[in-house]
């Protein structure tokens, strides 16, 4: 076989193929459902976890865990001997393994309050993390929130800074009027200011949303050129190379 | 109703009920052609990713330092979060800066292997005599399982060869040289994030500090997250933002600027089949609500 057949079949050339053929597959829902679409679709889903239940074993669990506990993970001489003694201590990873491994009795109906165990220990760390993780994530947004409302000229210049400026005072009606929206807890008068507050709010949320909109699109529009620029520079010049 | 009237009327209807499968194919032709004939738009000007480069520009290799990439993405975003990521490693390995690589997504894990060795092809043919090399100028932690537990364990480590133990492919970090000097978050001099998950943006946000110190923090978004993640570029919990691939195409203008003899990456062309896009998208909203107020005034 010459080189030029190696490169018509090699490794390369089948997963260019088969990549072309899973776009494809996946596109043609765009005109119309149909089982070509509908294996492909689970194909890339048993796929996706197949790799991620992979790489956590090979990445961690093995590695980091099973690894030390039996002892392969030292270097061992011709002699049979190792560089280092066995660390017994790798052993008390059993105790979280087996815990962690309780989940599986809410399978059980007997016993899947023992699945409850491990469910609660999850929540609370959980929920002691997530504050934490608040007041990490929230605080420095929060003192942001506190903007001067007169900003002075940068610099040699003196006077207002009108931009900025302005750009505050946005920022302050759009915070106030946003937050007062969310104040369910008292009647608002109709057509008093609490209720006006609040529709002003839900229009600066509208146009929120419609960045977001704008931005999903733009998302989408960007998937799908990967996807044409593989077809385009790898997929196609496979059968016109 | 006359016959020009009913005319109107179904050209009017006929622009407002374009069949989905029209804009698919008119859409899939705008994002093509500036892949066929190579065109190439200039990007508009982007303060967030100015600040990237910036920050990224000012930095100096140091020794016992390194940079964190947490490349958390993998191929359902890779058309905005690679060429953000790969933009970014190339002013690193430039500038001789030696970086980490790191995920919490599995999937990101080939990305991981194959990114900085093309890069490293790429620029030892740009510059022959010159090389680039794994375990002095990068180096790959690989794909690490345990989200926040992990990311705060990183940050907390009184040693990171603890924590951390070995690379990708098993080696100890102490027979790599890159890691020399480098034990605990205060010898991280930078964290950049890319990813196109809110909540993985979030947990770097969340947990990656310790003792009051928390790196200079990039982050690359897709456009999706771009709303969300100016929040913390206004409140400089971030200091440099990649607003998608749009902001990748301004970084690599930038970049182009300060070595000019490089070659240009996939950046500024995606951007470009990209605004074509939006103009076809643009005409056809047009065209739709002109449609409808025609049959409404007709009405």
């Amino acid at each position: 076989m010459n080189s030029a057949e190696t490169a018509l079949f090699g490794l390369p050339w089948w997963q260019a193929f088969v990549g072309g053929i899973c776009t494809i597959a996946i596109f043609s829902f765009l005109y119309k459902e149909n089982p070509f679409y509908r294996f492909f679709e689970h194909l890339y889903i048993g796929i996706a976890t197949g790799i991620g239940v992979m790489a956590t074993i090979n990445t961690f669990l093995w590695p980091t865990v099973l690894k030390p506990m039996v002892g392969a993970d030292r270097i061992p001489f011709p002699d049979g001997t190792y560089a280092e003694p066995y660390n017994e201590f790798y052993l008390l990873y059993l105790i979280p393994i087996a815990f962690g491994s309780l989940y599986y009795f809410i399978l059980s109906r007997k016993h899947n309050w023992l699945a409850q165990l491990v469910i609660g220990f999850t929540l609370g760390y959980g929920g002691g993390l997530a504050f934490k993780a608040t007041f990490n994530e929230m605080l420095p947004q929060l003192e942001d929130s506190f903007r001067p409302l007169y900003v002075a000229q940068q610099g040699a210049q003196s006077g207002i800074d009108w931009l900025a400026t302005l750009s505050n005072l946005v920022f302050l009606f759009t915070l106030l009027t946003a937050l007062s929206y969310f104040f369910f807890t008292f009647r608002r008068s109709e057509g008093g200011p609490a209720e006006k507050s609040a529709l002003a709010g839900r229009w600066m949320m509208m146009g929120c949303f419609g960045a977001f909109f704008g931005a999903t699109i733009m998302a989408r529009m960007a998937l799908l050129v990967e996807r044409l620029e593989f077809l385009i520079n790898k997929w196609f010049p496979l059968f016109f190379a | 109703m006359d016959s020009s009237a009913r005319q109107k009327d179904s050209l009017a209807e006929r622009l407002e009920r374009i069949d989905r499968r029209v804009v698919y194919l008119l859409i899939a032709l705008a994002l093509s052609l500036p892949i066929i004939f190579g065109w190439k738009l200039p990007p508009a000007e982007m303060e967030t990713a100015d600040s990237f480069f910036r920050v990224v520009d000012e930095l100096q290799p140091q020794q016992g330092k390194i940079v964190l990439i947490a490349s958390d993405w993998g191929p359902g975003t890779q058309a905005e979060n690679k060429p953000q990521t790969m933009i970014a490693m190339e002013h690193l390995m430039r500038k001789r800066i030696p970086f980490a690589l790191i995920s919490i997504t599995p999937y990101a894990a080939p990305f991981l292997e194959s990114m900085p060795r093309d890069i490293k092809e790429k620029l030892e043919a740009e510059t022959p005599g010159e090389t680039w090399n794994y375990g002095t100028d990068w180096i790959n932690f690989g794909y690490r399982p345990g989200l926040i537990i992990m990311i705060q364990g990183l940050a907390k480590a009184s040693d990171l060869h603890e924590v951390l133990k070995t690379d990708v492919s098993g080696t100890p970090l102490a027979d790599l040289s890159i890691m020399d000097g480098v034990h605990t978050i205060r010898d991280i001099s930078m964290l950049m994030e890319f990813t196109g998950l809110v909540s993985a943006f979030n947990y770097w946000v969340q947990f990656f500090q310790a003792d009051g110190y928390r790196p200079p923090f990039v982050h690359g978004c897709t456009s999706i997250t771009i709303p969300e993640a100016y929040i913390y570029y206004v409140s400089k919990q971030i200091v440099g933002l990649y607003e998608g691939v749009a902001g990748a195409a301004w970084y690599e203008t930038l970049l182009t600027k300060k070595y000019p003899g490089r070659e240009s990456g996939t950046a500024l062309k995606i951007n470009t089949s990209l605004a074509v896009a939006h103009v076809v998208i643009i005409a056809l909203m047009i065209l739709g609500n002109i449609g409808f107020l025609v049959r409404r005034g007709d009405s």
